[in-house]
C-alpha cells in the first residue's frame, strides 16, 4: 500500500491520471498535461485544457525548476498526519516553464512542502518569495512517489523577500 | 464581453423579515431546530404566516435540516424549494435565485435560511478527525498539506503583503474594528474590544494569519424573507429594496488553482463589482455600510479592494484608517461579523445591513426598537450607523469565488 505520513494513498480505479501522475514521480520524473491541440502545459491535472477547451492530451517531462511565487508555514495542523512535522512550509512554486501565459500574470504554479535533503521540512527562514527551487520526490511505495521541492543552487532572479520584511518594488509584477 | 440586463429588476424585490437564533458554541439542539427557531422568527418579524410563504432555499455543506423538514415543522406548504451545496457566497446567490422564482411565477415568497452547528458539529476548518487518506483531488492539495480555509487563502494574502507592503498590523485593524461593533452588540460571542497589538501578539495558524486574524466557529440559524416590493410595502417592517445582486462570481480556474491564473491576489469581487453596481446604478461612493465576508482579517481587506472602495494594493491602508468604524466614513460590518459576532456563511452578514437600514440595529440604546439611537459608539454603546440609505454586502467563498448585494430603504 502507498502511503505519505502514515497516511494510505488511495488511487481510485477510475483516475488514471493521479496514479500515472505519481508512477512518472516515482520514476525521478515530473510530468505535467501537455494539450495535444495548442500544446501548452496545465497543472493540477484536469479533463480538457482551459486555454483552448481540447480533451487530448499526453504526459510532457519538465525541468521541476522554479521559483517560490507565495508560500505559508504552517503551525497549526489540521490532518493528524501532519501533526509530527509543523512548522512547515507551503511553497506555491512558478516553474520555469510557461511563465507569464496566457498573459504577464499568469504561470505554471504548483504545491509542495518545502523540504532539505533528508526530506525534512525547511525552517522558515530558508523559505520566501522569490527562493529558487527544484522538485524533490518523496518515496510513497508501490512505485509512487510525490513531487516536493527543495532549494536550488542556483542564483535567485531576484531579492528573496520574506514574511514581516515590507515590500521590495523593484521586481513587481 | 457579456452584457447584463443591468436595471431590470431594481427595486422590484425587497427583503421583508429576518430572524436568528443566538449564537452559541453549544446549541445542545439539532439544525432542525435551530432552522425552525430562525425562519419562524423572520415570519414574525415580516408579520407573515405560514400560509403566506410558499418559497425555501437553503445552502449546506451537509451539516443542515432541508427545506422541506424545517416547511413541514412550521405548517408551510412549499410551491417551490431548493437545498444547495455551499458556504460563504450562497446567500447573495440565493436571494438573486429567490427573486427569479418569483418574477417567472414559480412562488410568491420565499424564506431563505442557514441552520448550523458549526462549532459542536460540522466545523469548517475540520475536526482533525478525519480518516488519514489521501485521494482524489487532495492528491494535489490536501496531501502537500493544505486542508483548511486559513490555509488554502494564505498564499493569496502573502502575496499581497510582498507585492503592497501590506502589515500584519494594517490587517488587524479588521478584527479591532468589528471588536468595536461587537462591543455593543448584545448578540455578539465575542463582544471583548481587541487591539492592533492583541492580534500580532495572538498564536499563529498558519503564517501570515494570527489566531485572531480568523473567525469564530458556532452554533446557530439564520433566516431572511425575500418577496416582491408591492408585497412587502404591506408587511409589517419597512422594506429592505434590492438594487443589485451578483451570485458566485469566478475568476479563472477557480478549481482548486486559481493560483495559476492572477493576480492572485486579486479576488472575485472585482468580476462581481460591474455586474452588482452596474444592476443597482450605483458605485462604491454611494455606500454607507458594507458587509464584508470576514472568514479572515485579509478577507475583509481584499474584497473592499476587489469592489473598489479603494485601490488594489491600497487596502492595508484603508481599513487602518478609521473608515471602517462605527463613526468612520463606512463603517464595516456593524454586528461584529464572523470574526467577532457569530459564524454564519455570510447570511448574518444581511441580517445586520437590513437593520441598519431599518435604524433598528439591537445595540445597548434604549429606544432602537423605535429608531432611536444615540450614536455614542463608546463599550456598551450604539452600533447604528447615520443616515444608512444605501448597504453593500460582499460574499466570499474563496479568493476566486464571490458574490455581492446591494440594498437601499
Amino acid at each position: 500500500m502507498a502511503e505519505y505520513l502514515g497516511a494510505e494513498v488511495n488511487i481510485a480505479s477510475n483516475d488514471p491520471e493521479h496514479l500515472e501522475f505519481l508512477q512518472a514521480a516515482g520514476r525521478g520524473e515530473f510530468v505535467l498535461q501537455r494539450c495535444a491541440s495548442c500544446h501548452r502545459l496545465r497543472y493540477p491535472i484536469g479533463n480538457a485544457c482551459p486555454l483552448c477547451t481540447a480533451l487530448e492530451w499526453s504526459w510532457a517531462p519538465v525541468s521541476g525548476r522554479g521559483t517560490i511565487y507565495s508560500y505559508e508555514v504552517v503551525t497549526h495542523p489540521i490532518h493528524p498526519s501532519f501533526r509530527g512535522v509543523v512548522p512547515y512550509v507551503i511553497a506555491l512554486v512558478e516553474l520555469d516553464e510557461q511563465r507569464g501565459v496566457p498573459t504577464d500574470y499568469d504561470g505554471l504554479r504548483v504545491l509542495g512542502m518545502l523540504v532539505d535533503a533528508e526530506g525534512n521540512p525547511e525552517p522558515e527562514e530558508r523559505a520566501g518569495i522569490n527562493q529558487r527551487v527544484e522538485v524533490a520526490f518523496a518515496d510513497l511505495g508501490d512505485g509512487l512517489a510525490l513531487p516536493r521541492f527543495r532549494l536550488s543552487a542556483e542564483p535567485n532572479e531576484h531579492p528573496v523577500w520574506r514574511l514581516g520584511e515590507g515590500t521590495l518594488s523593484a521586481d513587481r509584477v | 464581453m457579456l452584457e447584463f440586463p443591468g436595471s431590470r429588476l431594481r427595486d422590484r424585490y425587497a427583503i421583508a423579515g429576518i430572524g436568528a437564533t443566538e449564537f452559541s458554541r453549544d446549541s445542545g439542539r439539532t439544525t432542525r431546530a435551530l432552522g425552525v427557531e430562525a425562519v419562524r422568527a423572520a415570519m414574525v418579524d415580516s408579520g407573515l404566516g405560514a400560509g403566506d410563504i410558499d418559497g425555501m432555499l437553503s445552502y449546506h455543506g451537509n451539516d443542515s435540516t432541508a427545506s422541506p423538514v424545517i416547511a413541514g415543522d412550521l405548517g408551510i406548504r412549499l410551491n417551490f424549494y431548493m437545498d444547495c451545496s455551499g458556504g460563504g457566497s450562497s446567500i447573495e446567490a440565493l436571494i438573486g435565485l429567490a427573486m427569479g422564482a418569483i418574477e417567472v411565477g414559480m412562488c410568491r415568497t420565499v424564506a431563505i435560511f442557514r441552520a448550523m452547528n458549526g462549532y459542536t458539529g460540522t466545523r469548517i476548518g475540520g475536526t482533525g478527525r478525519q480518516a488519514p487518506v489521501f485521494t482524489g483531488t487532495s492528491l494535489d492539495q490536501g496531501i502537500h498539506g493544505m486542508h483548511s480555509a486559513a490555509q488554502s487563502f494564505a498564499p493569496s494574502f502573502m502575496r499581497h503583503m510582498y507585492e503592497y507592503g501590506t502589515t500584519s498590523e494594517q490587517v488587524a485593524h479588521v478584527k479591532v474594528a468589528h471588536s468595536k461593533h461587537a462591543s455593543n452588540n448584545p448578540r455578539a460571542l465575542y463582544p471583548k474590544r481587541v487591539t492592533v497589538e492583541d492580534v500580532v501578539n495572538s498564536r499563529w495558524i498558519t503564517k501570515p494569519l494570527h489566531l485572531l486574524d480568523c473567525c469564530l466557529e458556532t452554533d446557530n440559524g439564520v433566516a431572511i424573507i425575500v418577496t416582491s416590493a408591492e408585497h412587502a410595502r404591506d408587511l409589517r417592517q419597512v422594506p429592505a429594496y434590492i438594487a443589485g445582486v451578483a451570485g458566485r462570481v469566478n475568476k479563472d480556474q477557480p478549481g482548486g488553482y486559481h493560483w495559476s491564473r492572477g493576480p492572485i491576489s486579486r479576488v472575485a469581487g472585482h468580476y462581481a463589482a460591474p455586474i452588482v453596481f452596474g444592476q443597482a446604478g450605483l458605485g462604491p461612493e454611494d455606500i454607507d455600510v458594507t458587509g464584508s465576508y470576514d472568514a479572515f482579517t485579509f478577507t475583509t481587506m481584499l474584497q473592499l479592494e476587489a469592489y473598489g472602495f479603494c485601490n488594489e494594493g491600497e487596502g492595508g491602508d484603508y481599513v487602518s484608517s478609521g473608515i471602517i468604524e462605527l463613526g468612520g466614513a463606512r463603517p464595516n460590518n456593524t454586528s461584529g461579523g464572523h470574526l467577532c459576532e457569530g459564524y454564519t456563511h455570510g447570511i448574518g452578514h444581511i441580517v445586520e445591513n437590513v437593520r441598519q437600514l431599518r435604524h433598528q440595529a439591537d445595540d445597548y440604546c434604549p429606544g432602537w426598537e423605535r429608531g432611536e439611537h444615540t450614536y455614542d459608539y463608546s463599550e456598551g454603546g450604539c452600533r447604528q450607523a447615520k443616515d444608512v440609505e444605501v448597504t453593500m454586502n460582499m460574499g466570499w467563498a474563496s479568493p476566486p469565488t464571490g458574490s455581492a448585494l446591494i440594498m437601499h430603504k
